[in-house]
């Protein structure tokens, strides 16, 4: 009896559970397709993305205050789907660039090599936070962000897909 | 009458007869197509950026059957209708009703569309569901509510005419008509429709000094508002801006809370895809009223007063849309009459006379493919 009533009391706690309830609320879960010149392509959720070690980046938004925004590097998410990043990012693969688009139809483009820390110490991240909480739908729940870019528009918010092309 | 005359008068109804023969047997006939790839003109300010399957390159014999095809009621379950129903040159391509009413009499759930620089456009409908005009062409061919019948039946309805596998065996090397083919013909044709000519292409050009009203509209259009530095704008070209005032964009423009239509959530399943449509092209907007998805606006000015005082609070809702406002802490745009006015004298000068009046896209000779 005891037992059944602990099972009932977990099942409702599971139910009422916010974390559910957000994702009952939201229907179908928004994802980042990553294709293109890659060995995987691979498709990520929010939780994949926690996966990957985590880096901050400040930028001053529109209301002109500092934000603090968490996510993770764009190149790692590309090596980890094969793309010729680090090492391999020499002779023609410096033809290559990554097009980002959001849910709106948005497109933005880096050259590969913007991304690649053996070229450049500027920090660009796919965010999934700002100031420590979950960005707000209409910038999320992934949106870039590029350290020190003086105008915010390829600050892209809703990203849905990341493809890595050569240029014809 | 003298037998001499009699021969003479038997000879000249001959003649007569002949001439009929000839003049019938020439109306009858299409004028031969030019043939070759079809070399498209536009402004430089347009970019190229424009999509054309590469199994599916425009030439001229090809956009010739298509324009045939886009007005051949043949096409429709029943005789009546052709693409051109709903799309009519001289409202720049739509038909001025909120919903269109097809072979079923039942009507469509969305406004038609108005067919303009299609050359650039890589998503079509309203929710973008289409990746080319190829595709597109075959669901309203096909859906009930618009023309009702299937590519096959179509294809060999064609089939029975000389002139119509002459034409496509010209554009596609043998006389076979098929469904695909008859689509890709139609979308050759569409990617013809560029609008190009509007006072304010010919502004962009240098060669037209807009009004004082029409001047100050284009800025309002142009601006985001910015009360604290007292400028003022309506942000119309963060989803409409460019030298075509037409980006691919597709956004929740705040029409409802809850939409009846759900639009690209209805595909997605997301639900910031709730109640987002594409941004259409501001081409010729004055003619293809009424306006938005479900053609809820009969006028511009309804349109101006939805985005100024209107629009509606939801999670999908254009971060864009979402507390711009010309007053300090306001939460809509709150434009005045005469800022509406100037916008709507600005949105007149992208309507293009010369391509609602283009012969070329008019509805061919009707004898020409019998």
């Amino acid at each position: 009896m005891k037992k059944q009533a602990f099972a009932l009391l977990a099942f409702i706690a599971l139910l009422i559970n916010p974390y559910t309830a957000q994702l009952y609320a939201q229907g179908k879960e928004a994802t980042v397709r990553v294709s293109g010149e890659v060995t995987t392509p691979i498709e990520l959720k929010a939780a994949d993305l926690q996966q990957f070690s985590q880096t901050d980046v400040k930028r001053k938004d529109r209301d002109g205050n500092d934000h603090t925004y968490t996510g993770v590097i764009l190149a790692d998410i590309l090596q980890k789907a094969g793309a010729t990043i680090g090492k391999d990012l020499t002779k023609e693969n410096l033809a290559k660039y990554v097009l980002v688009e959001a849910s709106d139809g948005y497109q933005i483009v880096f050259g590969l090599a913007e991304l690649d820390k053996g070229f450049t110490d500027r920090l660009i991240i796919l965010a999934t936070k700002i100031d420590g909480k979950p960005l707000a739908p209409s910038d999320g729940p992934f949106r870039v962000i590029v350290q020190d870019e003086k105008k915010p528009a390829r600050c892209i918010r809703q990203v849905t897909a990341i493809k890595v092309q050569f240029a014809k | 009458m003298g037998v001499r005359e009699i021969l003479v008068s038997k000879s000249f109804k001959v003649l007569l007869l002949f001439a009929a023969i000839s003049i019938s047997a020439w109306t009858s006939m299409p004028g031969e197509p030019e043939t070759g790839p079809y070399q498209f003109n536009y402004p430089k300010n347009f970019g190229n950026r424009i999509n054309t399957p590469d199994n599916n390159p425009t030439t001229k014999q090809g956009v010739y059957l298509g324009r045939l095809l886009f007005y051949e009621t043949k096409l429709s379950a029943n005789n009546k209708l052709s693409c051109a129903g709903c799309h009519q040159q001289e409202k720049a391509f739509t038909d001025g009703k909120a919903f269109s009413t097809g072979v079923d009499n039942v009507p469509t759930s969305r406004n038609s569309m108005s067919l303009a620089n299609l050359l650039w456009a890589r998503k079509l409908f309203w929710d973008g569901r289409a990746a080319s005009l190829e595709e597109q062409a075959a669901v309203p061919l096909t859906s009930p509510h618009e023309m009702g019948q299937s590519l096959r039946e179509s294809a060999s309805k064609l089939s029975s005419s000389n002139t119509y596998r002459g034409l496509f065996k010209m554009t596609f090397g043998d006389d076979n008509i098929t469904g695909q083919r008859i689509c890709m013909a139609i979308s050759q044709f569409e990617r013809t429709l560029i609008s190009c000519n509007s006072r304010y292409d010919r502004y962009l050009a240098h060669e037209y000094t807009p009004t004082k009203e029409e001047l100050n509209g284009m800025n309002l259009f142009m601006n985001s508002p910015y009360p604290q530095l007292e400028r003022r704008g309506a942000n119309c070209s963060q989803c409409h801006g460019g030298a075509k005032t037409y980006l691919e964009l597709f956004h929740n423009n705040g029409l409802d809370s809850i939409p009846k239509d759900a639009g690209i959530e209805a595909i997605t399943g997301l639900t910031g895809d709730c109640g987002r449509f594409k941004v259409p092209t501001l081409r010729n907007i004055a003619l293809t009223a009424p306006y938005m998805h479900d053609g809820r606006f009969k006028t511009l000015a309804g349109v101006l007063d939805h985005y100024s005082e209107h629009v509606k609070e939801s999670p999908s809702l254009s971060t864009f849309l979402r507390n711009e406002s010309n007053d300090v802490d306001g939460k809509t745009l709150n434009l005045r009459p005469e800022e509406k006015r100037d916008i709507i004298a600005f949105l007149n000068m992208l309507t293009d006379s010369a391509f609602v009046t283009n012969p070329q896209f008019a509805a061919p000779d009707k004898l020409s493919a019998r």
